[in-house]
């Protein structure tokens, strides 16, 4: 297990679990409360085929 | 002689009474402090003696009896007799208040222990005190019993060329209240005045135990040296600490010594010790403040000078910010220092911009000659500062304000009316609309509902970037109570046991599921711990027959249901004429429900080659393609590459070298490169897509023939075509009604199907799904958009594998 800011190893049962340490948990809440965190699907439809439609009654096979 | 020697003695005694009456304000307590403070005064005028350069050896002796011996070579107190009183000079230093220092007026008189009140108040505590003297040849030697002289200061005999002074005494256990030393406090601040008095050598030895233990401090580093043992269980950011000393004529016509030296360690807290004349200024004052300011303005000034700080106005580093991680010891000596505060442990004397003006100076010539350490240095200021912004946004998500109801709640929440945590459920829903419609349809004796809005941005370039805006991450955490941080969580406050994440069963929704569990897997952990965070699960279909309804959750199940419908009575033979057998029953469906898995294994292997036909070719159950043997024989690459050629592509059997084996290469229809090798077949989905076909060979022999009540059906050519016409055939008479959104359900829909406890599936989430999720996660965050891409088609990850 890595922090997920740091992206040093992270032993388990750390205190600060999944952090390092308290510093990087904080840095990690502040992320969110910038609103950086972004799922982008662009990654998807530009590079990648759209996920697989369901099946559909106009969707032959 | 002797009545002169008397008279002089009661006006000093009257003195040394006052000690023994109210010792406390003489020696700060009769406890452990005090006691060993007794010590301190006797070690500070020995030390004093070393600093004016006189003595270079001190030795502190705990006896059996717990009486301290103090032993120094320096001049040793003078022993004429002073004619004003009568009496030697030693007796004076011994009987008088504050005598101490006033024989010699070049002794560099910067001593005096925290209260300054010298070695007369140790005699006066002392129910047995005895000085030896060796001085100019000749040893003296007196006693005192609570600070009265049992006889005059008597020349005892020669002395050599040994000089010094020692004082052995035993503090009286009717005025103290402690008795017994401790060696390890004896030890920490010996050792402390060994670093701050480089060069002096201090032995501490106790006789109390068998064999007697002793300590020899000596620092050649000094307070450098001291640094380094501060830190030496701490990372540092560069080897050697930074030392360096200065010299000032003080207006008084005395001389100020100020020492430094510094270290930074990977920690965030800082060490500072700051000491006036060897005693521990606890409260810091005036070298501390010169020296913090200093420190502060030259890192902000290299850090603009090097570029490290960009904009000197916004970025510039605070004092807290090059404090953190720094280790240092700021040592000044200086005659008559002034003390302010109550446990004088401030220094007041006007020398701060002496100390800035030696830390502006030095600190930059460092610096310029060792850029590598600024930088370091610097980074390390920034990197606080940075963190310092950061604390004060994340405490901003925990602050209560703004659209809370009087109960300090989210206004959004629509809160249940139980008020028992374990009966409680919390819908976080996606959407406004769909929260109305859950607020509707839920049972709101023990359903809560926070509507969440998961913001998208950039829509203007057809972009689904999804995340939680900053109000909805606050209102989840005041709805679900108990708080978050190391300090602030608190299970107890948990006001529902059940949180609920509602999404649509779409891309959208599973990227916003994905940040709700990425939040509390960081923040919550407990409380997927403890297994109170679900996902709900919402169906994606609906399937209309008649008057009958069936509400289907997923893909897979729907391919099955649609299977189900379509092999009711039915066979399938395969071969020309059906000569290589049939199938039915259970048997069947197994087959063609493995057909359709097929079918997604190749569509997976088919993300790296862009060719479904290439895959196909791939999927041959004869070809030898599996392991790393297959791949060293060039002739079983020879069948697929002809068989690519059939195809009017042009591939080469060339040499793996990375793998000492063979691939194919090829471009394909669109000129872009593609390999055959051990790389492709090492994937888990080819090596899926490889051992299905195996799997399928027995059946998997076209072309197939659906008999439907011994009536046969047209054949179909290939296993896809069986497949679709299968599949349309299920279909048949059915209304099939996609959910795109949990809007698209009414409020009766939803509570059937999603809500009500009695029939809805819900996904308890687990610590284990979330680790792995987590790391998809902060890939998929990454700021490397090619980074995150091959990723993405590494991991042949579609949102679906997000899913819990």
């Amino acid at each position: 297990m890595r922090c997920p800011i740091c992206r040093q190893p992270v032993a388990a049962g750390s205190p600060d679990q999944p952090f390092c340490s308290d510093r990087c948990r904080i840095q990690d809440l502040a992320n969110w409360a910038a609103e950086k965190y972004v799922i982008s699907d662009r990654v998807h439809s530009d590079d990648l085929d759209a996920p697989e439609p369901p099946p559909g009654p106009d969707d032959p096979l | 002689m002797a009545e002169k020697y008397d008279s002089s003695s009661i006006k000093v005694l009257e003195g040394l009474e006052a000690v023994r009456l109210r010792p406390a304000m003489y020696i700060g307590s009769t406890r452990e402090q005090g006691l060993h403070h007794l010590v301190w005064e006797v070690v500070d005028n020995s030390v004093d003696e070393a600093l004016a350069g006189f003595c270079d050896r001190v030795e502190v002796t705990v006896h059996v009896d717990n009486s301290i011996s103090v032993v120094d070579n320096g001049r040793g107190i003078p022993v004429e007799i002073k004619p004003e009183f009568g009496v030697s000079a030693v007796e004076i230093v011994l009987t008088k208040l504050h005598a101490g220092g006033k024989f010699d007026s070049n002794t560099y008189k910067v001593s005096g222990g925290l209260h300054g009140v010298g070695v007369s108040c140790v005699n006066a505590l002392s129910d047995w005190f005895k000085i030896e003297i060796w001085r100019e040849g000749r040893t003296w030697e007196q006693e005192y019993e609570r600070g009265v002289p049992k006889a005059p200061l008597t020349d005892t005999g020669k002395a050599g060329k040994k000089r010094g002074t020692k004082v052995h005494f035993h503090p009286d256990p009717t005025v103290m209240e402690a008795h017994e030393f401790n060696f390890d406090t004896l030890q920490k601040r010996l050792r402390e005045l060994a670093f701050l008095n480089r060069g002096l050598t201090i032995v501490l030895s106790d006789e109390r135990t068998d064999p007697i233990k002793s300590h020899e401090f000596h620092y050649e580093g000094g307070i450098a040296e001291f640094v380094r043992d501060l830190n030496k269980t701490k990372t540092v950011l560069h080897d050697k600490p930074i030392y360096f000393e200065g010299e000032k004529d003080l207006p008084n016509g005395g001389k100020l010594g100020m020492e430094i030296a510094l270290q930074y360690n990977a920690d965030y807290s800082d060490l500072i010790f700051t000491f006036a004349n060897n005693i521990n200024t606890v409260d810091g004052g005036t070298h501390l403040s010169g020296f913090r300011s200093a420190l502060t303005r030259t890192i902000n000034s290299y850090g603009i000078s090097s570029g490290l700080i960009k904009d000197k106005d916004k970025d510039a580093v605070t004092g807290d910010d090059v404090r953190e991680g720094l280790t240092a010891v700021v040592s000044v000596k200086l005659p008559q220092p002034q003390f302010e505060g109550q446990t004088k442990g401030k220094l007041n004397s006007d020398i701060q911009g002496h100390v800035v003006g030696l830390v502006n100076e030095r600190l930059g010539e460092f610096f310029d000659k060792n850029p590598a350490v600024m930088r370091k240095i610097v980074n390390k200021a920034i990197d606080a500062a940075r963190a310092r912004e950061a604390a004060r946004k994340a405490k901003d998500l925990t602050r209560r304000k703004g659209a809370l109801d009087s109960g300090g709640l989210p206004g959004k929440l629509a809160d249940c009316q139980e008020r028992d945590p374990e009966r409680c459920e919390l819908f976080l829903v996606e959407g406004e609309s769909a929260g109305g419609t859950a607020k509707s349809g839920r049972d709101r004796r023990y359903q809560a509902i926070l509507p969440l809005k998961g913001k998208i941005l950039n829509v203007e370039k057809a972009r689904y970037d999804k995340m939680l805006g900053h109000d909805e991450i606050r209102s989840m955490i005041t709805a679900i109570g108990t708080g978050i941080g190391k300090d602030d969580f608190d299970l107890t406050k948990l006001r529902y046991h059940k949180i609920i994440i509602m999404t649509d069963a779409d891309v959208d929704g599973s990227h916003i599921r994905t940040l709700l569990l990425t939040f509390f897997f960081r923040h919550m952990q407990a409380l997927i711990d403890r297994g109170h965070v679900y996902v709900a699960q919402p169906p994606l279909y609906l399937l209309k027959k008649g008057k009958s309804e069936r509400y289907i959750k997923n893909e897979k199940d729907l391919t099955k249901e649609i299977l189900r419908r379509a092999t009711e009575n039915i066979s399938v033979k395969f071969g020309h004429n059906g000569n290589s057998g049939s199938v039915e029953g259970t048997e069947m469906r197994n087959f063609l429900a493995k057909l359709d898995e097929f079918r997604n294994f190749i569509r997976d292997v088919d993300r790296q080659l862009r060719d479904v036909r290439v895959a196909e070719i791939l999927c041959n159950p004869e070809y030898k393609l599996d392991t790393k043997t297959d791949f060293q024989d060039p002739a079983n690459l020879k069948q697929v590459a002809d068989e690519l050629k059939n195809l009017k592509l042009t591939p080469e059997i060339a040499v793996d070298e990375e793998h000492a084996a063979h691939k194919i290469v090829y471009a394909d229809q669109t000129q872009a490169h593609r390999t055959i090798g051990i790389d492709l077949a090492t994937r888990s989905e080819y090596r899926r897509m490889r051992a299905t076909a195996k799997e399928l060979a027995k059946y998997n022999k076209p072309p197939f023939v659906v008999v439907r009540e011994s009536v046969a059906g047209t054949p179909q050519d290939t296993w896809r075509d069986l497949l679709e016409t299968l599949k349309t055939e299920g279909l048949k008479g059915v209304d099939l009604q996609r959910y795109k959104g949990l809007g698209e359900m009414n409020s009766e829909q939803l509570w059937e199907t999603t809500m009500n406890a009695e029939v809805r599936t819900l996904l308890r989430v687990e610590l284990k799904d979330l680790v792995e999720s987590d790391t998809i996660f902060s890939t998929l965050m990454g700021e490397d958009v090619e980074n995150r891409r091959r990723f993405i088609e590494e991991n042949a990850l579609d949102v679906r594998n997000l899913d819990v």
